[in-house]
Formats: C-alpha cells, sequence, structure tokens
C-alpha cells in the first residue's frame, strides 16, 4: 500500500537466507518473510522494526441510532526508512533526537453511506521526538502519530483519530481470536518465497463509540475489522496492483480474499483467501478455489481510473456465491502528502448464498494500482 | 469625437508652437534635457538598486518565513525540541516545523559563507515551497533522501556554481569548530525556497544539522500552522503549554524589522538622488519661463487669433511635461548604467549596516517606474507651472505692441525674499514635530522648507549682491564688471531661479560634508573608545550568524587559565527584539571594560551612573534603541530574555553607532545569576601595560589563541576592527559622494543653460555694444562677471543653507531615520578646497554662453529688425 519508490528500489532483493519456517535477514539489515510466521499474541500485536513495511489496518461498518450508516478507516503504516551512510556519529559520537530509522504514517477516512459522502485525510511523521511511535509494552500496543493513535489490548482496542473535518472514536471488542493467513501467517504475494508478508486479521471487532463529521458527532455501534501485516519485498514486477476484500457476513462468519492482479489482466495464482467460520477456525483458500468477476466499473473523475465497484465472488469449494456492491462509488483515497499512493478504499454492501441459505453482509474492499502500477511491499 | 478633435488640435498646436521652436534652439532643449534625465537617471537607478535589495531581503524572508501563522521562539536563545510533539498533538495546530538556520563556510575554497537550513523535510512541507531540478515533490521518497542520507544537502544552483561543483559531489563544510563532509543531492530548482540569498542557500535534514552544529535538543523556532477556524482561547492554551520564556509570535517579526531598517535607509537614498531631480527642476523651469517670456508676442498673437487663456497655460504645461517625457526616456539607459554600479554597492551597504542581503540583478518593479516617471514628470510639470501662468496672462492687445515686452520683478523679488525668509524660520518648529514611526517626515518637510526659502531669497539677493558690491566692481572689473552688476540687478527671476539650483547643489554638498565629517569623526572617536581591545575573540561567523553560537569550550577553557598580562573582558550578546525593535543585549564585564573602554554618555549621570552599572541596578542603553523606543534615563527597560524576566531602570543614554538597532549593556554576572546562562558571546582581551604594548607580544597572543581555538573561534586584533569600521564607513559614504556630485553636474548645466539663455536673450543688446565701440573682451568680460556675481551669490547661500541643513541633517533626519546623532564638527579643510572649486566648476560653465555671443555677426542682428 506504500509507495515509497526509493525506498523499494534501493532494494535490489533480499539476501536469501532460507532457514525453514523463520524471517531470514535481507539486505540493509532488513528482515525477509520466507517462510511461516509462528505469529504469537500479544508479542507479534506490536511493531516488527526489522521489516521494511508493517501496517495496522482498521475498518468498518457501523450506524447511529436512527439508522445513519457510516463506514471507517484507519490504519497505520510504519515505513522503515534506512541510513545509507555511516558518518552519522563522525564528529561528536552522540545522535540527533531526529535521527529516525522509522516513518509512521495513517490515513483515516469515514464515509457517510447515507449521505454519499467520502471524508479523507493522512499524516506522516518520522518516529521521534515524541511525534510518532509505536511500540507494545507488555501486552498492549500503542501506536501514534500526533493525535491519531491505535491502542491494542487483550480485551479490547481503541482507536482515535480527529483531522478536524472529521474524528473517530472508537472502542472494538474482539469476539473472535486473531486469525492467521496462510500458513500460520505466511501469506504468500507471489512466485518467489520472499515475495510474502507476515498477515493475520481479527475478522470481526464489537465496535462502539463517536463519529464527528463537521460539527456533527454521532453515537455509533458496528462492526469492524483490523489486519496487521508487515513484509519487506516489493511486489513481483509482473503485477499491478490487488483487489482485497473483508467480508463480515450476517451468519457470523467472515471472509478475507486478496486478488494480485497481473499485468496482463489475469489474477496471480499467489491471489488467496482466508473464511473463518462462526467459531473462528479458519479454511485456507488458494487461488483455483476463486472465482472472481467485475460486474460494473466507475471512473473517478480525479485520477481517471476505472474502478470495478460491483463483483461476483464465487468459492465452490464452500458453496459461497457473494454479489458484493460498493456503497458509494467515490470512496477513493489520495494521499500526496504521506504514500503518493491513489486507491480505493471503500464500504461495500455483500449479499448471496452459502450453502443454498441467503446471507447478507457488510464490508471493506480495497482496490490498488488502478491509476499506476504499484510497486510496495504487501 | 468632439474630444478626439480637441486633443488633436492640442497637439498639433504644441507640436507647430513649442517643438518646432525647441527645435530652432536644439542646444536650449537638450541642456535641459540632458540635466533632467541625469536626475531621473539618479533617481531611477537608486530606486531601482535599493528596490533589488529590498526584495531580495524580502524574497528570503518570506521564502523562508513560509505560510506560518504563528511561530514559537525563545529571545536570546532557542527553542527544547520537545514541544514539537506535544505541539502537533493538538487538534488546531494543523502542523508544526521546527526551523534551524545558520551560516556556514564552504572549507578551503575561499568562497563566503552561505545559508544553511535544517528542518524535517516532512513536518515543513506545508510550509515553504521548493523543488528538486530533475524531479519534484510529488516524486515520493526524492525528499526522503536528505533523512536517508544523513550528512546530504540540496542545494541553489547558483551555489554550487560558485562552488564550482555539481550533483552528487562531495563538499566539506564548516561551523563554529566543526568541519564535516556533505554530499550534494540534487541542485533546487530556481523557486521557492531556492531564490533565499539570490540561490546561495542549501537545505539539510533536522538531524544532520544538529549532528553538524551540535545544537542538541534546540531549534531556532517552531513554526506553525493553524486550523482556520482557530479561537483566541485556543491560542491562549498554546500560550499557556509553553514554557516560561517561549513566546508565540508572528511570524513576520524579523521581516519587519529589517523592512524598517532598509526603508530608512532608501527613503535617505532616495530623497538624496531626488536632489539631482530637484536641481533638474531649475532646469526646465528655466527654459519654459524664457520660453513664456521672450514669445509674448507670439503669444498675444495666439490669443488675438482666437486661443484661450487655458489653452495657453496647457501649451506650457505640456511642454514642462514634454521635457519630463523626454527626459525620462533618455534616463532608461543611463539608468542602467547607473544602476549597474549602483546595485552591488547598496546591496553591500545593506547587508553591512543592517540585514544580509544578496542582489545579483535587478528586478524591474513596475511600481518603481511608475514612481520614477511620474515623479519626473510631476517636477518637470510643477516647474512649468509657474510660467505657464505666466503666460497665459498675456493679453492679445499686446500683440500690437512695438518692441520685446519685459517683465520686471522687482516687487515680486521682495515679496518672495520675505516669504522666503518665513519659510527658513519655519525650519526648526517643523523638524521638532515628533516623526511618525521611523519615517523622518518632519525632517524632510523642514529640508524642503528649507530649499524652498533660500531659493526664495535668491532674486532678493541677487539685487542686493549686485547693489553692494556696484564700487568694489567697477574698481576690480571697470565698465563690463559695473555693466554686469547693473544686469545682474535686475535680470529677474530666471536667473534667480538658476541662482536657486546652485544654492540647493552647494547646500547639499556643504551639508553632507559637515555631516559625514561629524559622523566620521564622532565614529572614529567611537571606534577609539568604546570598541576597546587589543584582540577581539568570537566564534566563527559570529556576526553573520547574530551570535547564536557561543564561544567553544576550549576556548573557554584557554582564557580562564590564560596566565598573561592582559585583562579578559567577557561578554554575552544577543540578538532581540524590543517591541517591533530589534536590538543587541550585551551583558559585560564592567569593572573590566571600563578599566580600558568608556563610553559617550548623551544622558544620564556618569559618576553615579558607572557604580550602578557595575552593581547591576540598571542597564546603559544606546542612542539608537533609546530614539527608536522612545525610553530614556528613568524609564524601565522590561523584557524578557531566555526565560528570565528583567525590569531595569536605564542609567544613562550613550552614543553607538553599531548597525542592526540599538544596544542595551548590562552587567555580565548579574545577566549569568538571572539567567543560568553562562556561555560566552565573545572575549575583549585587554594588555594591563598601556603605556607600551609592543606589536610582537599582541601577536604572539593571537598566535597562541589560534593555536589553542582557531578552528572556532574568529581573533581580531584591535586596531584591525577598528579600521574595518571605518573602512565601512568610507565605502558605505562612496554612494553619497557619488549622488552628490551628479546634483553638482546638473547644477553646473543649469549655470550653462541659464547664462546662454541670457546671452541669446540679449544678442541684439550684446552686439550693439559692440557696434557702438565694445571690445570682444569687454563683453567677454561682462558675462564672465555676471556668471561670477550669480556663482558667488548662488554659493554665499547655498553655505548658508548648507549649514543650516547640516544641522537638520546630524540632529533631526539621522535621529528620525537611524536613530543616532553625531558630534558636530565642521570639514574645513575640504570645504576650504571645495568652494573655490565649485567657484570654477561654475565659471567654466559660462564657457559656453561666452562663446555663443558672437555666434551670428553683428551686422546680421542688428539688421533683423
Amino acid at each position: 500500500m506504500i509507495n515509497f519508490r526509493n525506498l523499494i528500489l534501493a532494494v535490489v532483493g533480499c539476501l536469501i537466507f532460507v532457514v525453514s519456517g523463520t524471517l531470514a535477514p535481507a539486505s540493509e539489515n532488513l528482515l525477509c518473510v520466507t517462510g511461516p510466521c509462528h505469529l504469537k499474541f500479544p508479542e507479534d500485536h506490536g511493531p516488527h522494526p526489522g521489516f521494511r513495511t508493517e501496517w495496522w489496518y482498521y475498518t468498518g461498518n457501523v450506524s447511529d441510532k436512527n439508522g445513519l450508516k457510516f463506514g471507517f478507516q484507519l490504519t497505520f503504516f510504519r515505513s522503515r526508512i534506512d541510513n545509507k551512510s555511516a558518518n552519522t556519529q563522525k564528529s561528536s559520537g552522540q545522535v540527533s533526537a531526529w535521527r529516525a530509522q522509522q516513518l509512521i504514517l495513517a490515513h483515516a477516512a469515514i464515509t457517510e453511506i447515507s449521505e454519499k459522502k467520502h471524508h479523507q485525510s493522512e499524516r506522516m511523521v518520522r518516529q521521534a521526538v515524541d511525534m510518532a511511535g509505536a511500540a507494545r509494552k507488555r501486552d498492549r500496543t500503542h501506536v501514534f502519530l500526533r493525535n491519531w493513535s491505535l491502542d491494542l489490548m487483550p480485551e479490547y482496542h481503541i482507536i482515535e483519530a480527529d483531522t478536524g473535518d472529521f474524528a473517530l472514536e472508537l472502542t472494538l471488542v474482539p469476539m473472535k481470536k486473531p486469525v492467521s493467513h496462510g500458513d500460520q501467517g505466511y501469506s504468500r504475494k507471489g512466485q518467489k518465497v520472499e515475495s510474502a508478508s507476515c498477515y493475520y486479521s481479527f475478522t470481526r471487532l464489537k465496535a462502539q463509540g463517536n463519529i464527528r463529521v463537521g460539527t456533527k458527532t454521532f453515537e455509533v455501534d458496528g462492526l469492524a475489522w483490523m489486519d496487521h501485516e508487515f513484509s519487506t519485498n516489493p511486489l513481483e514486477p509482473d503485477l499491478e496492483g490487488w483487489d482485497w476484500f473483508s467480508i463480515q457476513l450476517d451468519n457470523h462468519t467472515e471472509l478475507m480474499a486478496y486478488f494480485l492482479r497481473k499485468k496482463d489482466g489475469t489474477y496471480s495464482d499467489a491471489s488467496s483467501a482466508t473464511f473463518v467460520t462462526v467459531s473462528g477456525d479458519s479454511v485456507h483458500l488458494n487461488r483455483s478455489d476463486l472465482d472472481l468477476k467485475i460486474m460494473n466499473t466507475w471512473k473517478s473523475k480525479q485520477s481517471g481510473a476505472n474502478y470495478p465497484s460491483q463483483w461476483r465472488l464465487r468459492i465452490p469449494k464452500l458453496y459461497l456465491e457473494l454479489d458484493i456492491e460498493a456503497v458509494v462509488n467515490d470512496q477513493e483515497m489520495k494521499t500526496p502528502e504521506t504514500t503518493g499512493v491513489t486507491y480505493w478504499e471503500g464500504s461495500v454492501s455483500i449479499a448471496g448464498f452459502l450453502k443454498g441459505q441467503t446471507v447478507s453482509g457488510m464490508g471493506y474492499t480495497e482496490l490498488t494500482g488502478y491509476v499506476k502500477p504499484l510497486n510496495v511491499p504487501m | 469625437m468632439t474630444l478626439f478633435r480637441s486633443t488633436n488640435f492640442f497637439f498639433g498646436l504644441f507640436f507647430r508652437f513649442s517643438i518646432r521652436h525647441m527645435a530652432k534652439f536644439p542646444g536650449r532643449a537638450l541642456v535641459v534635457l540632458l540635466g533632467i534625465s541625469l536626475g531621473a537617471a539618479v533617481f531611477t537607478s537608486v530606486r531601482l538598486s535599493i528596490h533589488a535589495s529590498l526584495n531580495s531581503f524580502n524574497q528570503s524572508m518570506e521564502m523562508i518565513t513560509g505560510i506560518a501563522d504563528r511561530v514559537v521562539t525563545r529571545p536570546g536563545g532557542r527553542v527544547p525540541e520537545t514541544l514539537v510533539g506535544p505541539l502537533l498533538k493538538l487538534p488546531y495546530v494543523k502542523s508544526a516545523s521546527p526551523f534551524l538556520y545558520t551560516y556556514v563556510q564552504p572549507a578551503m575554497t575561499g568562497k563566503s559563507p552561505f545559508l544553511l537550513i535544517g528542518f524535517d523535510p516532512i513536518l515543513d512541507r506545508p510550509f515553504r515551497k521548493w523543488q528538486l531540478q530533475n524531479s519534484t515533490l510529488s516524486d515520493q521518497g526524492i525528499w526522503l533522501d536528505l533523512m536517508r542520507f544523513p550528512y546530504s544537502i540540496f542545494a541553489g544552483q547558483p551555489l554550487l556554481d560558485d562552488l564550482g561543483i555539481k550533483p552528487q559531489d562531495g563538499l566539506t563544510l564548516e561551523h563554529v569548530g566543526q568541519s564535516a563532509g556533505f554530499i550534494v543531492l540534487e541542485a533546487l530548482s530556481s523557486e521557492g525556497l531556492a531564490l533565499v540569498e539570490g540561490g546561495r542557500v542549501a537545505i539539510t535534514d533536522i538531524a544532520t544539522f544538529q549532528e553538524f552544529t551540535h545544537i542538541w535538543g534546540e531549534v531556532d523556532r517552531i513554526d506553525l500552522l493553524l486550523d482556520s477556524t482557530v479561537s483566541e482561547n485556543q491560542i491562549n492554551q498554546i500560550h499557556k503549554m509553553l514554557p516560561e520564556g517561549i513566546t508565540l509570535g508572528m511570524p513576520n517579526e524579523d521581516q519587519l524589522s529589517g523592512q524598517r531598517m532598509i526603508s530608512a535607509y532608501q527613503l535617505n537614498l532616495s530623497v538624496l538622488s531626488f536632489v539631482s531631480l530637484f536641481v533638474g527642476m531649475f532646469l526646465v523651469y528655466s527654459l519654459v519661463a524664457l520660453n513664456a517670456a521672450s514669445r509674448r508676442k507670439e503669444l498675444a498673437i495666439l490669443r488675438s487669433t482666437g486661443a484661450s487663456a487655458k489653452l495657453i497655460f496647457f501649451i506650457f504645461i505640456a511642454e514642462g511635461g514634454f521635457f519630463g517625457l523626454v527626459g525620462w526616456l533618455i534616463a532608461i539607459p543611463i539608468s542602467s548604467v547607473f544602476a549597474k554600479y549602483l546595485l552591488q554597492g547598496v546591496g553591500e551597504t545593506i547587508s553591512t549596516l543592517f540585514v544580509r542581503v544578496s542582489v545579483d540583478n535587478l528586478t524591474l518593479s513596475a511600481w518603481e517606474i511608475f514612481v520614477s516617471l511620474g515623479m519626473t514628470m510631476f517636477i518637470s510639470v510643477l516647474a512649468a507651472f509657474q510660467p505657464a501662468r505666466e503666460a497665459m496672462k498675456v493679453f492679445p492687445k499686446e500683440a500690437m505692441d512695438i518692441g520685446q515686452p519685459v517683465a520686471t520683478h522687482r516687487k515680486s523679488s521682495r515679496y518672495l525674499a520675505i516669504t522666503g525668509v518665513l519659510f527658513i524660520l519655519m525650519v526648526w518648529p517643523l523638524s521638532s514635530i515628533p516623526p511618525p514611526e521611523n519615517f523622518p517626515f518632519p525632517g524632510y518637510l523642514a529640508t524642503f522648507v528649507l530649499f524652498l526659502g533660500f531659493s526664495m531669497l535668491s532674486s532678493w539677493s541677487l539685487e542686493m549682491v549686485a547693489k553692494i558690491t556696484e564700487p568694489a566692481l567697477l574698481y576690480l572689473g571697470k565698465e563690463p564688471a559695473w555693466l554686469a552688476g547693473r544686469y545682474v540687478h535686475s535680470s529677474g527671476m530666471r536667473t534667480a531661479v538658476s541662482v536657486g539650483a546652485l544654492i540647493t547643489a552647494v547646500a547639499l554638498f556643504s551639508a553632507l560634508v559637515i555631516m559625514v565629517h561629524s559622523f566620521r569623526r564622532t565614529v572614529e572617536l567611537w571606534a577609539n573608545q568604546t570598541v576597546a581591545g587589543d584582540i577581539f575573540i568570537r566564534s566563527k561567523m559570529a556576526d553573520i550568524n547574530r551570535y547564536k553560537d557561543p564561544v567553544s569550550q576550549n576556548a573557554m577553557v584557554f582564557f580562564n587559565n590564560l596566565d598573561e598580562p592582559v585583562d579578559i573582558d567577557i561578554y554575552r550578546r544577543l540578538f532581540l527584539n524590543y517591541g517591533k525593535n530589534l536590538y543587541q543585549f550585551e551583558a559585560l564585564k564592567w569593572d573590566v571594560y571600563l578599566r580600558y573602554g568608556s563610553f559617550f554618555w548623551t544622558e544620564g549621570n556618569i559618576k553615579t551612573g558607572l557604580q550602578r552599572l557595575k552593581n547591576g541596578e540598571g542597564v546603559l542603553v544606546s542612542e539608537v534603541f533609546a530614539n527608536r523606543t522612545g525610553l530614556g534615563v528613568g524609564n524601565l527597560f522590561q523584557t524578557s530574555i531566555r526565560g528570565t524576566w528583567f525590569e531595569l531602570p536605564i542609567i544613562g543614554v550613550v552614543r553607538d553607532y553599531r548597525t542592526q538597532g540599538g544596544v542595551v549593556y548590562y552587567s555580565l554576572e548579574h545577566y549569568q545569576d538571572k539567567t543560568g546562562d553562562l556561555n560566552w558571546g565573545g572575549v575583549r582581551v585587554f594588555f594591563k601595560d598601556r603605556e607600551k604594548i609592543p606589536d610582537e607580544a599582541v601577536f604572539q597572543m593571537r598566535n597562541r589563541i589560534i593555536e589553542c581555538c582557531g578552528d572556532s573561534v574568529n581573533v581580531t586584533l584591535g586596531t584591525q576592527l577598528r579600521e574595518a569600521i571605518l573602512k565601512i564607513f568610507d565605502e558605505t559614504f562612496a554612494i553619497t559622494t557619488i549622488l552628490l556630485l551628479i546634483a553638482l553636474v546638473v547644477a553646473a548645466l543649469g549655470i550653462t543653460s541659464t547664462l546662454t539663455v541670457l546671452v541669446l536673450e540679449r544678442s541684439r543688446e550684446l552686439n550693439t555694444i559692440l557696434a557702438v565701440g565694445g571690445s570682444y573682451g569687454q563683453i567677454r568680460a561682462m558675462i564672465f562677471w555676471e556668471a561670477f556675481l550669480m556663482v558667488l551669490t548662488g554659493e554665499f547661500l547655498g553655505i548658508l543653507c548648507g549649514i543650516a541643513l547640516s544641522y537638520l541633517l546630524v540632529f533631526v533626519i539621522n535621529k528620525q531615520s537611524f536613530g543616532w546623532t553625531f558630534l558636530y564638527g565642521m570639514d574645513l579643510k575640504t570645504l576650504a578646497v571645495s568652494y573655490p572649486l565649485i567657484i570654477f566648476t561654475a565659471l567654466a560653465a559660462a564657457i559656453p554662453a561666452i562663446r555663443m555671443v558672437f555666434k551670428q555677426p553683428p551686422a546680421n542682428l542688428l539688421r533683423e529688425r
């Protein structure tokens, strides 16, 4: 999701030390994901500064007592910047407090579904002088950027962001344990073994709190989703982006699916999905298990990108067929001040069948690489 | 349509009546045009040169200030960087950017220091605009290279050109005791920050800046961008969260105080350059008046054939306008030549005296061009006003009169003289009016009234001089001199106007000679007494960096352990603002300093004052500080310095010619006790044995200091420093001298023009004298005596006017403009040499007139009628 072109271009590739089921050192003292991540909690809720990129990603759909519906997104990114010279301490041995190895970025958005309005904001600072940080202390993970923050604790998460134009302040209670995707969190993103990330999700969080838009504050509740992912390597050269879905169905099951789009228009074999049962067990699904058809598109007047806006997702293995549709077409995120990536991230509604039973739900979708090919770690 | 027709008719008539007439006598018109164009060129080039400096300064300041709404600073110190985080967390603070800047020296290049800016390239993005030559900020990551590559910079192209390097080249930079290798990542494209200091600027990451300069945990300031809906209450919340001594102010305070200082200089130089234009005005008057007077018959014929008085009036006004417009057009190429020379001089003067500017080329300003054209046209039209009024009074019946009508001015000369005296009497009360903020309007008004008054005296004075000198003339120059006296006595207004021009030029010359002499003498005394010390030590580039960097630790250790027959005066100097005024706060060791140095007190009791100063019971302020702030002896000096509140009575006011604002002196020991600031700004070394200070000892001491801490401090010998002060002074006044000389040239042109006109006008009479037996020599002698009487009168009145003007300059205009006055003193030697020289030059200006006399054969002239 991040496009630090230079950072990425500087990395020719990981020096692979394929140690089965481990995280291997890469060039520039970076670690690469090369096998099962063996995620442990709460340790792995915290930051992994050895990897180039990491994000804590919250989305959700909530409504107030009058039925006004809102979608929200709050994502914190950590991006490592490595100092390219050894002369930082050349003259005195003392290092400036501003000499940082990490950048913290964040994107926030609220979709007023009833009003069909989308509000967004972005921030970025270096992890220094108490401007931003990501740390875990015992069982509490705290990530903050100015006055935006997330607190991830065993019992609940708290997310807060005030952009001036809008704000959100939500308490999120996990209703299921975290789910590791892929092979014990090792989520393949390409053909190469190191083209992967460590990835887990809280697929069902009960959300409660306040959303403010302009001067109006709404007391809301609903469902949220949390992803935490870290990796080092960029997308492989034949890929241009991804279509990602988080789906929460009314039968208390969830589905995460991502489709890596190749430049030739097909989906990569590395695309995959995870189905989470009512009890919280996960079923890993491969590309061959998934069938995604685009049913409609929407063209952004601002970026000129032609995004899918309606899909039909079929997973025959699960007897699952879902129609997914953007609740508001224009949920395009423009982030010139931080990542520089223009992407679509928005609330979607879902209707379909699971094992012959009608199901419906809400979810969030992320579409990248539609303005220009994305070359970032996933 | 009617308007078009009447305009067309007017210009047709103007062309036939005025332009053709001018074409008949091209010499006269050319002299006037030359004079007015010289004046306009001086005025324009001075204005453009200062405008270029001001523009450069403003541009630099605006680019550095960015679009901040508020700025967090610490008077006399730096701001803790730990404030950035809390400030960024306030919801109504859209962004906060820590900012550092300093001048650094490129090592071993012999090149002058340049400005290095340190900031966080992420936080700063909303504040200041900058781009790279080969990419844009929207190319993510390019700017992140500043963070990724420690000791990397982006540099302005002019800086790279100056240093002879290109992107990816290495460069060693020095700063107060530190030296480090940098890499130039990329050149800045010429916009935004790259325009600061004419492009001699580089930017680096804040971490690199701090590590290079050893400024740990602090930044120069924090710029804030606030939400557009921020309330007073929220601003107060920011105030409350700032620790003691940290202030939240407007971002452009430094710019405003800099502008104020440059503006005063701009005004002074503009007025000085205006003098040439003003003197040129006499030329226009002289010729238009001649045309109006000598063409009465033609005017009467015009009137009798239907021309209205208004039409006649406007024809002569148009003549003035014509001279203004054409003179201004001729001035354009002359201005560009003048400006080339002035640009650098003015820029350097402003940099030395007030604020650092970097001017490479002229920036054409529509406003300055408008002011220049407008002013030239205005004075030309104004000069034509009175002759035009005279011309419109011509009656149609004069067309029938026989002979050349000659206007007499006997009555009006007396009337004018009385008015002139009244004007001169008004000068003192006018100059005593308190000026609006740093704008010496009363002083200039008084000057204008003084010039006007003396010019009005010229006609009557000519009559008086001619009358009084009549016997002497007859005795010394026989008939030609006597006749010259008689003519001058009755020559009327045109001669008087020319003398008026000479009065203006001589007065200005005298006044400036006196002022510059007084100023220099006072500065010399000040330099020798107040700028006391045998060796001066301060941090490298302390002046240019406004003493932000204290003397290094090893230098402090060196001086603390010095076992020599010397006394050490340690001082701490801080650049601060008192209200809107920039000033320097200097804490010094009174007991040491006063053993070797002293002040010129203008207010206060020296006897008791010195002891009170030593006891830290008050402060001594400079005249500039007192005049700028309106504070004097007995008033309280109240300010916060480095978080400590100072409330001290002003014990005395002293002369001080340090530029960049006034000075406040306080006891170092008490300053250190109050603030805990033990840093040294600099050190003055005094050899104890004042009777004989061997040069060798001074040099040895200097070498020892350089050996110990030469990488972090500048060591200057007292003699060198004092010489440098006087050199700066002389360079500053070089521009003044040039402007003055041009004014004198224009005045000489006035004499040439007037005498030529007078000769031409009297060609018939002069040839009649020749026909009735006068010799060529006698007639030439007569013209010479006429010129002599005019020059003598002009010079005499000019000297008187000049003395009065010098008082105004020394005690009013300088005080109102810059806040200082000087010990008044006449440079009798220069004046004694100059006055005969002026007479000689002015008489030389009469030569073309003398040569004109017999251009036409007398028989032809006499036959014409």
